[in-house]
């Protein structure tokens, strides 16, 4: 038995989420159609709440880092705290990137470390995996290793909940008659059902032959100028930047000034490398004409540019781009194509 | 509310003091901010039209200059236009400095040979007063400034008077295109990069103008035997956020607003579409 490790009936769980719900903004993922959504929480929806199962098909980042967010005019201090429920191991993952982007550069975000500090994040194990996902290629697990302050798994009727950090401690200590001693063989049971789902996302990969980190590692420098594997790749792109949009690492940002009776507002919302526009400059200088390579641009920034200023592949093998691209790109088989430097499409005319 | 200066995408206002008309489509604004702002030459600033938007510019004033900073702008796009229409008394914001600047200590005892195309010469001017503040620690100070015609040069009253700031400076303007106004020199700008008289050995090159002429002028460099660390080059890119954040302005595995505008040519010699 650890002394940082409880359990919690799922009645229990929703009461403290609702008791919580009082002081904070509480965020659940429920089950709508295969998919799952993060919504606040609401009791009268239990029976759809869904905290296993794998990724939401919302970024995490998305509230970290808003979809778009006033940055002149604004006051961070003011949001409520928030408590994200149902995080899972891949959405984790990005926070390495995240962090070193906004929170441990050279200069602080302070609308992000804001938002950061702001929010409680209770992760999740994964219950089962998707055929798109890939996290374990990407040094990744299906269930939460770092950057949680309280992990819950369901194991036999209830939820292991595991302390990461004082602010999850906290909760347990604020709450304390919900959380129960774990029994002894309950750490046991949590483990063979990480090492189930760990199995069946390792089946995918091999079938599917993806690379793992070792294996895409330099890949996009070595085959950068073959314009053909890249033009073949990018045929279906429809440029709508969707990849970026769902991704948990991507984090550029597109500042935009507006200014209405209420006086001057400087925003930012998401941008997205795919766009034409992304790094053109004034007298119509684009460094990236082509779609290809753009592209590429978007696997460069993954795979070679955060693996040299970050140690750090920035895919966490949550598989959302494979689902949001309305063009079929598979980032899986665009790695796959670079290191057996082989593919099957063909270049479009 | 978060203060400007915790937050770094807030500006502080700045007043337009003077616009001075260099060229059909580049003016130079004087700005007096509403608080000091030290700035080294090569560094830029987000120059905002509040409610509209902002965009990058080096400063091109000198920067032992307190109380004003120059901005030399072309209008090129939607906010260039705008601030086209600024008027003495109006008010902009600024944020910044950003990015690294001219490294003086590197260049000190050296011969500093200055390559500049069309508007190219802005942050290229913040260089030369930056130089001229301490003239004597510089063994030659020479520029080569190419414009498309000579309606096209900037700072035309002012680069006429350069020369006289020492003996060891040395300015040549040449234009692209000859005509009834122009009795100097005509071709591009590479035409006029001679090493007669220059100790490359001991000599920096700083090129900044559009990407085009850096990357010849750069080859060009290159052929008359500078080696390239020995060329600094300042980098065009969609350069927004400033403090390597937004993701717009990457090269390789650098950010042009933090990591550049001002590269030595070896570090960033083999990245690819540097020239586009």
């Amino acid at each position: 038995m650890q002394n940082n490790t409880y359990i919690i009936s799922k009645k229990d769980l929703f009461d403290l989420f609702g008791r919580l719900a009082i002081s904070s903004r509480v965020v659940v993922p429920y089950l709508n159609g295969d998919k799952l959504f993060f919504d606040d929480f609401n009791s009268a929806k239990e029976d759809s709440i869904e905290l296993g199962g794998i990724r939401q098909s919302q970024p995490f980042k998305s509230f970290i880092s808003p979809v778009r967010e006033r940055m002149i005019g604004t006051d961070p201090t003011d949001r409520r705290p928030l408590i994200v429920a149902g995080v899972k191991g891949c959405d984790l993952s990005s926070l390495v990137l995240q962090d070193f982007v906004f929170q441990d550069g050279d200069v602080e975000d302070p609308f992000y470390v804001q938002s950061r500090k702001n929010t409680t994040i209770i992760a999740a194990d994964c219950t089962y995996a998707k055929e798109t996902c890939f996290c374990m290629a990407m040094e990744g697990a299906p269930y939460p290793r770092k950057f949680f302050d309280l992990s819950i798994a369901s194991v036999d009727n209830y939820f292991l909940v595991e302390v990461g950090s004082p602010k999850g401690q906290k909760i347990v200590d604020d709450f304390r008659t919900f959380f129960k001693l774990v029994p002894i063989h309950s750490i046991d049971v949590r483990q063979s059902l990480r090492d189930r789902v760990t199995k069946q996302i390792e089946g995918f990969i091999s079938k599917r032959e993806t690379p793992n980190t070792t294996k895409i590692k330099g890949m996009v420098k070595k085959n950068y100028d073959r314009t053909e594997f890249w033009t073949a790749m990018a045929s279906t792109c429809v440029e709508c930047g969707a990849c970026n949009l769902a991704c948990p690492t991507c984090h550029c940002f597109l500042l935009f000034d507006e200014k209405d009776a209420s006086g001057v507002k400087r925003f930012r919302a998401w941008d997205a490398c795919l766009y034409n526009t992304f790094a053109r400059v004034a007298g119509n200088h684009n460094p990236r004409k082509h779609l290809y390579e753009r592209l590429r641009n978007r696997f460069d920034k993954k795979f070679e540019f955060f693996p040299a200023v970050l140690n750090y592949f920035a895919c966490t093998g949550c598989g959302r781009c494979i689902e949001a691209c309305p063009g079929d790109i598979d980032i899986r088989e665009v790695l796959k194509g670079l290191v057996l430097e082989r593919w099957n499409k063909p270049p479009h005319d | 509310m978060i203060n400007c200066k915790k937050n770094p995408y807030a500006f502080i206002n700045a007043e337009v003091l003077k616009v001075a008309e260099e060229t059909s489509n580049i003016k130079t604004f004087t700005l007096k901010p509403s608080e000091d702002i030290s700035f080294r030459a090569g560094q830029f600033m987000d120059v905002t039209l509040p409610g509209v938007g902002e965009a990058p510019f080096t400063p091109s004033s000198n920067h032992d200059h307190k109380g004003t900073l120059d901005f030399t702008i072309m209008s090129a796009g939607r906010v260039t236009k705008l601030i086209h229409q600024l008027k003495p008394g109006d008010t902009v914001g600024l944020r910044g400095p950003y990015g690294t600047k001219y490294p003086l200590d590197l260049f000190k005892g050296k011969e500093v040979f200055i390559v500049g195309g069309g508007v190219g010469l802005a942050p290229l001017r913040a260089l030369l007063y930056a130089l001229f503040n301490e003239v004597n620690d510089y063994k030659k100070i020479i520029l080569r400034y190419g414009a498309r015609s000579s309606g096209d040069i900037v700072y035309k009253d002012e680069i006429g008077t350069w020369k006289d700031r020492a003996d060891h400076v040395d300015v040549l303007v040449s234009c692209d295109v000859g005509d009834a106004s122009w009795s100097g020199h005509v071709g591009l700008v590479t035409t006029i990069l001679k090493t007669e008289g220059l100790d490359v050995n001991n000599a920096v090159s700083i090129v900044c103008g559009p990407p085009i002429m850096m990357k010849f002028a750069t080859f060009k460099l290159m052929d008359l035997g500078f080696k390239e660390d020995q060329i600094y080059l300042s980098m065009e890119k969609n350069m927004s956020c400033g403090i390597g954040k937004c993701g717009h302005c990457r090269i390789g595995p650098y950010y042009a607003c933090k990591d550049g505008p001002v590269f030595p040519y070896d570090k960033i010699k083999d990245l690819p579409n540097i020239w586009d």
